[in-house]
């Protein structure tokens, strides 16, 4: 055991001293002015969690900054955002969907965030998110993370079945393939239905991927007209309409439905889901089979879906510089490793890909999400990102519901769908 | 004799001469006071009635000729979210399938809480029980009762579907078929509804003076004849009041829908309030939503207004 000495004891307090003082004096320099702040969003326990952890973090740094998390149930939080905005009484710092940055942004409810920016901020960022986070060359969110879909299944279910999930990315399923093995376990499992897709609650954007992954695409290459009244998209619809017409999905997941899919896979109703990363927690603590991840179907590409959020400063914010500075400090690179690791979503920085993340839970699945990502299409990007995004996204879940449930063909269904890019989404 | 003068004299009261100016001004105030009592009554629900009904019933009408999307600055459009409305085959559609659920819902809760209520009139055991069970669904909220009838109606795991399986029924796809949703929010609808009707028919049939019956028991009158002609005459300003609530709340339902069906499967029970919402809050057109919002409240107002009449001539004629 080390004795300590007079000299030692004077020596370890002297730099502890110039520690402390060095400390307090960065705390001092970096600590933001009084300001209470407001932020909003949805999300999973672990997401919630997440934010917290990182609020508390900015708090200890700036003691003289208020931060209150209010936290909005998925399905009501863009409408309170609205509604809210509609009455100057907007929070000042918001998360919303790449595809909703558009919007906020070309009304002015998301602020310009170029001044409180240093030049060359956004270089560290994949090029797509931070695409989709400016506005005519200017940033008017900062991109937080980002997550894709994959293939959950029900691996004792596969094994009764002798269905063997791919192993890689260049091994994914073909849809004929993917539809073989749906076919397979709901006939051998003895299943209502095989598999489901999360694409409710508004999120009819994400057929697209299968679009693309068939070859069509919604818009031409300059997104200055439409491309979806083809023979790919119209059999794109079809493939999915099929889905729901051999009875391979529950009749209550269609696009309007209210049914939380995960539910159904989490206790073994269905053998396959269509879902994201950020179900992880939900599905590892509510299965009780074991389960895996596997890649999404192909068919002559391969294509995944661009999810994920970015955090904006809106234009009823009192302290928009502190809040400014709240939104860098969650997209800096230590604060993003630790939301991205805790809450099971994949990174927006270059440097994190680049340096590796070690997830709290199910790591080598994650790996999984993190190789499909890179097959999200830029084209899709550019896409859905677009500024009345919002208000077409609507009329191609509107009707796509038509497609599955009430019977509509494919060639009226891309028919309308080109009619509403006309009337909706290039105006 | 000079009782009665003094009687009179009193009656005059006491002889004055002409009012002073404060008296008069007394008398002004005193007047105008028990003629502004009334209005102080009326004023706390008066006060709410503009805040909540008549301002933003104006605001509405100030919208529905814009172009706004609630995050941006309102456009004034004129008059065309009205055009657009008489080619958007959604809105008519909404409209026809509220048409259709007024009309399943309305006279089936009307007669099923008039049975009950007649059940429930007599001496029966038990009848307090009965009578708070059929009557909590109205006093649940409207989205708690649609989150059980939806766990009931499931398709995949819902009571209904797993006592049928066991006797070789089904599953029914209650509500993700455009077939049988209807019909289960309709089922839903009568649920909630009964109770309600059941309650204001218990209260009607209360205030019948028993002097009635009595009257006609003793000219031979049988069960049905009293029914007939003493109950169900007597019930007519209740029916009235049914009617007119039941079909306005049938034209204003949202939360069951909201819940149940989210308007789908397509739109086979996409109702008019439901078709607002979505435009106003899903695809954002607040203006539009807004001119739905004010062609709804003229037909409601339009149904009350011909109701009233036809009610007034009725009771003129009785």
């Amino acid at each position: 055991m080390a004795t300590i000495t007079k000299r030692s004891f004077l020596k370890t307090s002297l730099c502890a001293g110039i520690g402390a003082g060095v400390g307090m004096y960065w705390g001092a320099a970096n600590a933001q002015k009084a300001a209470s702040l407001t932020m909003t969003s949805w999300g999973s326990p672990a997401e919630i969690a997440a934010f917290n952890a990182q609020i508390e973090r900015y708090k200890a740094r700036n003691p003289n900054v208020a931060i209150k998390l209010e936290v909005v149930p998925s399905g009501q939080y863009y409408q309170q955002l609205d509604t809210r905005f509609a009455g100057k009484q907007a929070p000042d710092i918001f998360r919303a969907q790449y595809q909703r940055i558009g919007r906020y942004g070309q009304s002015g409810a998301a602020i310009d965030l170029s001044q409180y920016l240093d030049a060359g901020f956004g270089q560290d960022f994949l090029p797509s998110v931070w695409r989709a986070s400016t506005i005519k060359g200017k940033p008017h969110a900062l991109p937080h993370h980002t997550d894709t879909f994959a293939l959950f299944y029900n691996a004792e279910i596969f094994e009764a079945c002798g269905i063997e999930a791919p192993k890689s990315l260049d091994k994914s399923w073909t849809w004929q393939e993917f539809i073989g093995a749906a076919k397979l376990a709901k006939e051998k499992a003895g299943l209502n239905y095989a598999f489901a897709m999360n694409w409710q609650n508004s999120n009819a954007y994400r057929w697209l991927m299968y679009l693309y992954q068939h070859g069509g695409q919604l818009l031409d290459n300059e997104l200055k007209g439409p491309q979806i009244n083809t023979k790919e998209a119209a059999e794109t619809v079809a493939w999915t309409q099929s889905w729901f017409k051999d009875g391979l999905v529950p009749p209550n997941t269609s696009l309007k439905s209210s049914e939380p899919v995960q539910n159904l896979f989490a206790t073994g109703k269905i053998a396959m889901l269509l879902h994201g990363d950020w179900q992880i927690p939900f599905i590892q603590e509510q299965a009780r089979f074991k389960w895996g991840v596997t890649y999404l179907p192909r068919d002559v590409a391969m294509a995944a879906d661009l999810g994920g959020n970015a955090l904006a400063v809106s234009r009823d914010s009192k302290s928009p510089d502190v809040a400014a500075d709240f939104v860098k400090f969650m997209v800096a690179e230590e604060a993003m490793r630790e939301f991205v690791t805790k809450a099971q979503f994949l990174p927006v920085r270059k440097s994190l890909k680049e340096k590796g993340l070690v997830y709290d839970i199910r790591n080598e699945e994650m790996k999984v999400f993190l190789e499909q990502s890179a097959t999200v299409p830029e084209h899709l990007v550019s896409t859905i990102v677009l500024p009345t995004w919002d208000r077409f996204n609507a009329k191609l879940a509107d009707e796509l519901e038509l497609a599955f449930t009430s019977g509509q063909s494919p060639t009226a269904t891309v028919a309308n769908i080109e009619k509403h890019v006309r009337s909706t989404l290039l105006v | 004799m000079a009782a009665v003068m003094a009687i009179a004299e009193n009656l005059r009261g006491p002889a004055v001469g002409r009012p002073s100016a404060a008296d008069a001004r007394r008398y002004w105030l005193q007047a105008k006071r028990s003629q502004l009592t009334p209005y102080l009554f009326i004023a706390p629900n008066m006060a709410l009635f503009s805040v909540f009904v008549f301002f933003p019933l104006l605001y509405a009408f100030y919208i529905s000729l814009r172009e706004w999307s609630l995050i941006d600055t309102p456009r004034y459009i004129g008059l065309e979210n009205y055009a657009r409305l008489a080619s958007d085959t959604l809105f008519w559609q909404s409209l026809s399938n509220t048409a259709v659920y007024s009309i399943a819902t309305v006279p089936m809760s009307l007669a099923i809480g008039l049975v009950l209520a007649l059940a429930l009139n007599r001496d029966l055991y038990g009848r307090t029980i009965l009578r708070s069970v059929f009557f909590l669904p109205v006093v649940i909220s409207n989205v708690a009762t649609a989150v059980i009838a939806a766990w009931l109606f499931n398709d995949n795991y819902g009571v209904i579907n797993a006592l049928l399986q066991q006797v070789g029924i089904g599953p029914v796809a209650w509500l993700s078929s455009p077939r049988w949703a209807l019909f289960s929010l309709v089922v839903t609808s009568l649920w909630v509804r009964i109770g309600f009707c059941m309650v204001v028919y218990l209260a009607a049939l209360q205030s019948i003076s028993p002097t009635y019956y009595d009257a006609a028991q003793m000219d031979g009158a049988s069960r049905w004849q009293q029914f007939r002609f003493v109950t169900w005459p007597l019930l007519r300003p209740a029916t009235f009041l049914l009617l007119i609530l039941g079909v306005i709340h049938s034209f204003q339902v949202f939360d069951l829908i909201y819940v149940m069906t989210g308007g789908g499967p397509g739109f086979s029970t996409t109702m008019i309030v439901q078709y607002i919402y979505q435009a106003a809050f899903v695809g954002s057109e607040m203006g539009y939503a807004s001119a739905m919002g004010m062609v709804l409240f003229v037909m409601i107002l339009i149904f009350t207004l011909l109701q009233w009449r036809v009610n007034r001539r009725v009771e003129d004629v009785a």
